[in-house]
């Protein structure tokens, strides 16, 4: 008995047959996807860019001293390979010290907005009828409000409200801040997704057949709904660090964000009115932000293409 | 292993079950009173159309109606225990361990994302409380159980690297895996190809045999439950029509129901032409509207032998021989019941 036919179930296992779960099978669809492929290095060089920005950065990002040379808005040269900003920053140091900010605000925002987004969204598609009604209104009540006017505004009353308290001494406060309001608006999308995916799962066949054996409810929701609710979800997710990275830079830009914290939107603030005699500064910012929203947007999409064709048979 | 049994030696009695769905559309009776009970080591075949409520009322001994069916009203005793007054904690350790279902569709019965030693272990942990380790052993020793071939390695798989008649194999052996006293088929091998599914029912015959266990067969082809089960629940819209052992169903079919049904059946002996004499034989109208059901009895406005009174009054079962009940007028009324 040589090969083994679909019908014949007691030849041998094919060993080159074995393919195993989900995961690995996205992942080999993935690996073929080029632009998929392409937003997996630019995300994974900004990682790498964000944990080693210490060794990698030629300045100190708080080096002001240039500004004191007279060297401020200095073109790139051998010590400051990016030049100099308006303000006398070595511009290489302030974009790679941007790395961290970034992914901090992408993940963080992302991470409160899928915690709210997948518990809401369960809810509504597991449970159903008025908690369902519900909860969806208030999603849709999220949806349409202007994310963007409503963070600016409670960013500054927030940053005011803090002021004389004790709250004034945690580190990166306000950067904090707006990831948690980017996160607390930005998770209404991510619940839809998990709603409408609870609900085609909770009706799937192998539900019903795992509560047939007796599966409690608890098992039935984190081992067997939830798992495979995750591919369309993690799409939602990579998308959504993409756009809060883009949303924090638009905050800083208009000059609402962390004053402390080094952020590439700060930067393209700093330095937009001196966009003629110091491009370098504007232009190192801009392209930081360009390749990671490209990049976890292209990875997105390469996760689109490998996780949510349906498993083939 | 013989399981415990009250109730003149029966291990299920269903009594007067009803099941009403809450739609926007009306009250749907999907179940409208139906009995019948089964015996340790029995097969009961449970035929019937599409809609004919088979299906929901096998899940109602598990008490899985989907939303919004509720059971209205009768009792499930099962090893002398009312399944409707149980708790769902209570239910969970009945689910698997003490009734097993078999799914329509291995395809999707599965989950696609765990191996197949995950999701056999999974039970067992649950139920039997053994440990991971104990439960693949006992896992693989059922799927060589269930005629899969070097079990160790298939645990190791995912659903969609078998085929759908393995795939069903893997099922019965999940069903089993606790040793069930009785084991629910809901149309188990409508969905594989003709060839496997004399080999799945053989096996499930087999097994049903060699654990001692009871089986509950759905099916709306009369063809499987000919050759496995002991008697046969005739359905129809919501109701039992006829009710007899499997010998007496195919040789005296009483009700006009499961008369027209057999007729039904393709016949190899015979050719089958688009000409109004050699066609296949269909019953005429469709399953009625189970939110407005025909007055009377349900099967008249389709019945070749319909009577006047036949719109009004609602036949109740008649035992027409030892064991035989039928619900028709034609028996009830001046038919042969005494």
């Amino acid at each position: 008995m040589t090969t083994r036919t679909a019908s014949d179930p007691t030849g041998p296992v094919d060993q080159g047959f074995r393919k195993h779960g989900m995961w690995s099978q996205g992942w080999q669809r993935f690996r073929r996807n080029k632009t998929g492929m392409l937003g997996l290095v630019l995300v994974g060089f900004i990682f790498l860019v964000a944990v080693f920005s210490p060794l990698l950065a030629p300045h100190d990002p708080f080096d002001q001293s240039a500004m004191l040379q007279f060297r401020s808005k200095a073109p790139p040269s051998w010590s400051h390979p990016l030049g100099t900003d308006r303000m006398g920053y070595d511009v290489a140091s302030r974009v790679i010290y941007g790395a961290p900010t970034a992914l901090f605000v992408g993940l963080g925002a992302m991470l409160v907005a899928a915690t709210i987004g997948i518990t809401l969204g369960g809810i509504s598609g597991y449970v159903g009828g008025v908690a369902d009604e519900l909860l969806m209104r208030i999603t849709e009540f999220f949806l349409v409000i202007p994310i963007f006017i409503v963070v600016l505004v409670m960013v500054r009353i927030f940053g005011i409200l803090v002021l004389g308290t004790a709250l004034e001494k945690i580190p990166y406060l306000n950067l904090t801040t707006i990831v948690f309001i980017l996160g607390v608006f930005g998770w209404p999308p991510i619940a839809r997704m998990a709603r409408a995916e609870f609900l085609r799962l909770k009706e799937a066949e192998f539900v019903e057949a795992a509560r047939c054996i007796g599966v409690e409810r608890k098992s039935i929701i984190f081992r067997h709904i939830l798992p495979n609710a995750f591919p369309s979800l993690v799409v939602l997710i990579a998308l959504g660090i993409g756009g809060a990275i883009l949303m924090e830079a638009m905050i800083s830009f208009l000059g609402f964000g962390d004053p402390k914290a080094i952020s590439w939107g700060q930067a393209l603030y700093f330095n937009y009115e001196f966009l003629k005699i110091s491009p370098w500064a504007s232009i190192a910012a801009g392209t930081a932000i360009f390749i990671t929203v490209l990049g976890f947007n292209l990875l997105a999409d390469g996760l689109t293409d490998a996780l949510n064709p349906r498993l083939k048979e | 292993m013989v399981p415990a049994a009250g109730n003149n030696g029966r291990l299920l009695e269903v009594k007067d079950l009803r099941i009403h769905f809450y739609t926007g559309s009306g009250i749907v009776k999907a179940v409208d009173g139906i009995s019948y009970g089964l015996k340790p080591g029995q097969t009961l075949g449970v035929v019937g159309e599409s809609g004919s409520g088979k299906t929901i009322s096998s899940l109602a001994l598990l008490r899985l109606i989907p939303r919004p069916g509720k059971i209205i009203s009768g009792k499930i005793l099962f090893e002398d225990e009312d399944l409707t007054a149980k708790t769902e904690t209570e239910m969970i350790a009945v689910r698997g361990k003490k009734i097993a279902m078999i799914f329509q569709n291995p395809a999707y019965s599965l989950n696609p994302i765990y191996s197949i030693g995950a999701q056999l272990g999974e039970i067992l942990v649950w139920h039997e409380k053994v440990s991971q380790k104990a439960a693949q052993e006992r896992a693989a020793e059922l799927l060589q159980l269930v005629g899969i071939a070097d079990p160790v390695s298939r645990l190791r798989q995912f659903p969609h690297e078998l085929s759908g008649g393995m795939k069903q194999r893997v099922c019965i052996a999940r069903a089993l895996l606790c040793n069930p006293a009785l084991v629910l088929a809901d149309e188990p091998t409508t969905n594989l190809d003709v060839t496997i599914q004399a080999q799945i029912l053989d096996l499930l015959m087999e097994l049903k045999n060699r654990f001692h266990m009871a089986m509950i067969l759905v099916t709306h082809d009369m063809g499987v439950v000919a050759r496995t089960a002991d008697r046969i629940v005739v359905m129809y819209a919501g109701r039992i029509c006829e009710e007899a052992n499997t010998k007496v169903i195919f040789r005296d079919p009483r009700h006009p129901y499961t008369k027209a049904l057999l007729e039904t059946m393709p016949r190899v002996d015979q050719s089958y032409t688009a000409d109004s004499r050699n066609r296949l034989v269909v019953i005429p109208g469709r399953i009625p509207n189970l939110v407005d059901p025909p007055t009377g009895c349900r099967f008249h406005p389709r019945c070749a032998v319909a009577m006047e009174e036949c719109s009004t009054i609602l036949p109740e079962p008649v035992d027409v021989a030892g064991g035989h009940t039928v619900s028709c007028l034609k028996y009830s009324g001046g038919g042969t019941a005494s």
